[in-house]
């Protein structure tokens, strides 16, 4: 588990999906391998549209539906905090 | 021996639903009402789970145990409302008539181009609540469906009208969600049900007809995700008077936009309570709507080894259906979410 300790970045990515899904656990416990949703940390689909919704007020990144790449974006918090530093630049 | 069963069961409905399509569309719908009598009596004797949950319903509903001419008469109405499914879908001359009642608050919402989220109901006609698209020109309409569920009837009524069709967003992947937010965003009106429980769910409880009752949080979630001011939505159809039936489609305000994260509790709380309310307040205007054919206040989960075995699996519409459950309910209190 050489890359499970989450980076500044994606803690703060962390804390967000902690507020905005009302999540009752600690940000920091969240690995950034992991897969957000169903097996990792159990999120759905309309957890991810609340996802969607923070980040484009947040960073002003705005995910659509039609963006090949959803499936990547959302595969674990390292990849959605990679995506949004990237677009954000 | 159980799966051959259904699996002859699926195929002898779907050849029975073909038959009817094309008789209605040929004969026209006065001829096609005739031959509703004895289809609707086949399905009346054989499926003896719809007759026991739509006793229960009853008993709820007015606390006296309903005639066998009640309950046949409920199934008609059901009858009759997939039948006009396929008119309404057709756009066939005898597409019945609607009227429409509490529409100027969603246009409200509508004229500052603010799309609407519409809380539907298995009560009443699924297709005429489809008319609201027609309420005023360019005002698109989509469903969000668990396009599991009755899965055969609705691919042959579909395939009527391929615009029905492309209206239909199946339940599932996350893009399909961000669609319907731009959908909503661009003023469009989206249709999704509230009262019926899938496999998995989580649920909520909420009072119903004089006993708690089960409801999926799924839709309520969704609502608040949404953004969008939610109302609840029904077409119900009343039996013909000086020979023409007719479609009333209704539209109550339910809640607002929904508040941000920290209230969405309590908004998630009313929104399921006055959906609730709302609900059981048509069920007394027009009891025969009601086509939940299956014990709505059986706690989720219960007994649902020997629910399971009674399951049709071809199709979750109409009498022959039972709730959809596979034990594995949750019910969550609306207040915090805990998912560590």
């Amino acid at each position: 588990m050489v890359n499970s300790r989450q980076t500044d970045f994606e803690r703060e990515i962390a804390q967000l999906l902690v507020s905005s899904l009302n999540l009752g656990l600690d940000a920091c416990a969240i690995d950034p391998e992991a897969p957000l949703f169903r097996e990792g940390l159990g999120l759905d689909s309309i957890d991810m549209l609340e996802i969607a919704l923070a980040i484009s007020q947040h960073y002003g990144i705005q995910l659509r539906s039609d963006d090949p790449e959803n499936g990547v974006i959302f595969a674990s918090l390292r990849a959605l905090a990679a995506t949004i530093s990237a677009r954000r630049a | 021996m159980a799966q051959v069963w259904f699996e002859k069961r699926e195929r002898g409905s779907r050849w029975a639903l073909r038959a009817v399509r094309a008789v209605a569309l040929r004969a026209g719908r006065r001829t096609a009402r005739v031959l509703l009598w004895p289809i609707t009596a086949y399905f009346f004797l054989a499926l003896r789970e719809g007759r026991i949950g739509l006793r229960r319903y009853y008993q709820a509903l007015d606390g006296q145990r309903p005639t066998l001419g009640r309950l046949f008469g409920h199934y008609l109405t059901f009858a009759r409302t997939v039948l006009d499914r396929v008119y309404l879908l057709a756009s066939h001359r005898d597409a019945p008539r609607y009227e429409i009642r509490g529409f100027e608050a969603v246009a409200s919402y509508l004229d500052c181009g603010q799309g609407v989220l519409l809380l539907g109901a298995h009560l009443g006609s699924f297709e005429a609540a489809r008319a609201a698209a027609f309420l005023r020109p360019g005002l698109k309409i989509q469903i969000i469906m668990n396009t599991k569920v009755s899965r055969q009837l609705n691919e042959i009524l579909m395939a009527l009208n391929p615009e029905a069709r492309e209206s239909v967003v199946p339940l599932g992947g996350p893009a399909s969600l961000l669609r319907v937010r731009e959908f909503l965003a661009h003023g469009g009106l989206v249709g999704l049900m509230g009262d019926r429980v899938v496999a998995g769910e989580t649920t909520y409880s909420a009072d119903f007809l004089g006993a708690t009752a089960s409801f999926p949080l799924g839709p309520l979630r969704l609502a608040a995700a949404l953004r969008a001011p939610v109302f609840f939505f029904t077409a119900l159809y009343h039996a013909p008077v000086d020979g023409a039936c007719r479609y009333e489609l209704l539209f109550e305000p339910l809640c607002g936009p929904a508040p941000d994260v920290r209230a969405r509790g309590e908004w998630m709380r009313q929104l399921g309570e006055r959906y609730a309310q709302t609900l059981e307040r048509f069920c007394r205007l027009a009891p025969d709507n009601w086509f939940n054919f299956y014990d709505f206040w059986q706690a989720p989960g219960a007994d649902a080894s020997c629910r399971r075995a009674t399951r049709d699996p071809g199709d979750g519409d109409g009498p022959g259906s039972e709730r959809p459950v596979d034990g594995s309910h949750a019910t969550e209190d609306l207040g915090g979410r805990g998912k560590s």
